[in-house]
């Protein structure tokens, strides 16, 4: 260019001032974002923090006030006492102040029951997990690739039993399983898990099937497959995501869940975790360390759970939301 | 090696409606058949009837001699190839191509060598690893032709697999897949609402519209010889125009007139229509039907006001405005018109259709009257 465009100072001064506006809203939308980064941190991450760092703690220095975030006195006995206790002498109202007076440490009777009852948990949850997948697939894609007869009237019944909450289904679950001479058995617990989550199941894959095109599955049968082998070659692999969507919601959903847990099983050989942590709380003696170290063990699973599929978490639960 | 025939075949959705009415077809072997029509005509699901992805209401679809109308469509020897291209994303090219031939539980050394020889004939063997979602639209449609191609199919199907490419590409892709059809010798149905597209591309036509047959000809006849005002109006661009008027006879002649409009009716046009002196009809010039440059004589002059001049490179397209209807005719661009003027027009008289304005059927080519 030969000839620079003649501009004011007037006009440049302006410039300067937009400038200078824009950088400081930059500036202060940065700021916002970070100090609500940071709260809502402190908001999750505390809890867990606190159950972590109590669970090493004794009984005495868990009620100290101030309360001590890193521990003075680190001790494992908590965690000793869950992972070695076999025969332990059994702890009653009458020898409860046995307990080391000094430290305050405390083992509920029940100590020995926890693994046992996180293989409970364990199995519920993967049973479920496995389950839900042989059922929900197949159900997901016939009701989003195949035309037939009630299509929508089923996909509408599947849903409306999710409406219902689950404690008015409670008592008719438990008429149910008595009758079938299932109580205090694990498969009462998997039954009436897979009622709760199924229909979830099928709602989130029917969602993220519909989103993949027709033509996928025309032309899988056209090359060949059966409606099971385009189901299995085709969308299986291409619906990755909301599988393990689905995976950790039945997983985690199984893991948690009390209501029902707590009215079909009575011992050690059907309590799941979250039973068998509530009834620390209403021992003889309450030891918060003792429940917060079992609190740590309970966590671990989930986590190795969703550290595993990580990458796979984000994309599926958005899946169901937005179609395509 | 297949003939597919259509006996009284309809086909009805669970919603009730109807897509298929009654279509009696008959596609022969290694004949290349292409199904035009409006979108909601019906022919993607006759299309998708053959291919087995739906089922066949009533009546009987016959492979050959075979009623196939339950095979399941892993069991009837089709390839289709989709608008969408339908590539699997997940798997590569290489992978595309020989899923169907894997299905099918074919010898390893076997896939390899055609997918292999269908890559080198597209041009895509460089692509072979590569995952659709990184090719553009006509490699994509390539990889689609290869999956077809490798299966060596007894029926090839084509559901506007053009749509989704630009223009240029379009072109060139027509010329691919006629020369596929003739050296695959096989039998190839292709659905497509371009009138360009199947002009190009059949051996015959078959014009529907919901889900009713039209007219079944070669590209020539569909053109020249339409059945009715539907077939006349779907091919052509600009549209054939219509004009309303009626039958004067004169002197062993046939006269059709409208106002001052007095155009005479070619003689096997006049032999049909001997003897029906003031029939009303309904009459169709083609839009290249008309010529400015020769002088128009007392018996094919169509005087009428421009108002409007589109260019479109080779040739024009001339709007005009004659008796309170417009008419748009395509002339040689080496005219200047300006909107406003009178512009003389002589028509092509040997090319004229007519219709009946009730029923919108030709006059001329009745069925069975011009076959």
């Amino acid at each position: 260019m030969d000839t620079a465009i003649q501009v004011s100072e007037q006009s440049r001064r302006d410039a300067e001032g937009y400038r200078r506006a824009r950088l400081r809203a930059l500036w202060v939308r940065r700021m916002v974002i970070f100090v609500s980064a940071v709260v809502l941190s402190i908001y999750v991450l505390a809890p867990v923090v606190w159950l972590v760092s109590s669970s090493v703690q004794t009984e005495a220095e868990i009620t100290s006030v101030p309360p001590h975030w890193i521990p003075e006195e680190p001790t494992l006995q908590n965690y000793r006492a869950i992972f070695s206790a076999t025969e332990e002498e059994e702890i009653t109202y009458e020898n409860r102040s046995g307990v080391d007076p000094v430290s305050g440490g405390f083992i509920p009777s029940t100590a020995k029951s926890l693994l046992p009852a996180m293989g409970n948990s364990f199995i519920v949850a993967c049973a479920v997990v496995v389950l839900n997948l042989l059922v929900g697939v197949p159900a997901a894609y016939a009701i989003a690739k195949i035309r037939f007869m009630a299509r929508n009237a089923s996909v509408y019944f599947i849903l409306t039993t999710r409406v219902i909450p689950d404690i008015a289904l409670v008592v008719p679950f438990f008429l149910m399983i008595k009758n079938l001479g299932l109580l205090d058995t694990l498969s009462s617990l998997i039954i009436t898990y897979l009622a709760v989550t199924v229909p979830f199941t099928v709602f989130i894959l029917v969602q993220y099937f519909e989103g993949l095109p027709d033509e996928l599955d025309k032309a899988a049968r056209v090359d060949g497959c059966s409606r099971f082998q385009a189901l299995i070659h085709v969308y299986l692999p291409l619906s990755l995501p909301s599988l393990v969507a689905v995976v950790l919601f039945t997983f985690l959903t199984s893991w948690n869940e009390f209501l029902l847990a707590l009215m079909f099983t009575q011992t050690e050989a059907s309590q799941t975790l979250p039973i068998l942590l509530a009834a620390f709380t209403s021992d003889f003696t309450i030891s918060f360390s003792f429940i917060n170290a079992a609190g740590v063990l309970a966590i671990v699973p989930p986590v190795i759970v969703a550290i595993v599929f990580e990458r796979y978490i984000v994309s599926g639960l958005t899946a169901g939301a937005v179609k395509g | 090696m297949a003939r597919i025939q259509f006996n009284k075949v309809n086909k009805r959705y669970a919603n009730g409606f109807h897509a298929v009415k009654d279509l009696n077809l008959e596609i022969r072997d290694k004949e290349f058949l292409v199904l035009l029509g409006p979108s909601g005509c019906g022919k993607s699901t006759t299309l998708n009837m053959i291919a087995g992805l739906e089922e066949v209401s009533d009546g009987e679809l016959l492979f050959d001699d075979r009623i196939v109308n339950d095979a399941p469509p892993h069991k009837r020897d089709v390839a289709m190839v989709f608008q969408s291209y339908a590539l699997y994303p997940h798997k590569s090219v290489y992978e595309n191509i020989g899923f169907g031939l894997r299905m099918r539980r074919m010898d390893k050394a076997e896939i390899d060598r055609r997918v292999r020889d269908a890559a080198t004939r597209l041009e895509i063997t460089h692509l072979l690893d590569s995952r659709p979602g990184n090719l553009s639209g006509g490699q994509r449609q390539r990889v689609a032709l290869g999956r077809a191609m490798v299966r060596e199919p007894a029926v090839f199907l084509m559901d506007e697999p053009l749509s989704n490419l630009d223009a240029a590409l379009r072109i060139s892709m027509r010329a691919e897949i006629k020369e596929l059809h003739r050296t695959m010798q096989t039998t190839f149905v292709f659905v497509t609402h371009d009138q360009a597209e199947a002009l190009t591309l059949a051996d015959r036509i078959v014009v529907m519209r919901d889900g009713v047959v039209q007219q079944i000809g070669t590209p020539d006849d569909i053109y020249e010889r339409p059945r009715n005002t539907f077939v006349a109006s779907f091919l052509g661009s600009p549209p054939i125009n219509y004009l309303d008027g009626q039958i004067d006879t004169v002197d062993g002649g046939s006269l059709f007139r409208r106002g001052d409009l007095s155009l005479r009716l070619p003689p096997h046009v006049a032999e049909r229509l001997a003897g029906q002196g003031g029939r009303h009809v309904t009459l169709g010039i083609r839009a290249e039907d008309v010529d400015e440059r020769h002088q128009a004589g007392a018996d094919n002059l169509l005087r009428a006001r421009v108002k409007s001049v589109l260019p479109i490179g080779s040739d024009q397209y001339l709007g005009v405005h004659f008796d309170k209807q417009e008419l748009y005719f395509r002339v040689g661009k080496d005219l200047a018109h300006k909107p406003g003027e009178t512009v003389d027009l002589a028509v092509d008289l040997s090319r004229l259709h007519v219709f009946d304005p009730e029923t919108s059927r030709s006059l001329i080519w009745e069925d069975g009257a011009a076959q």
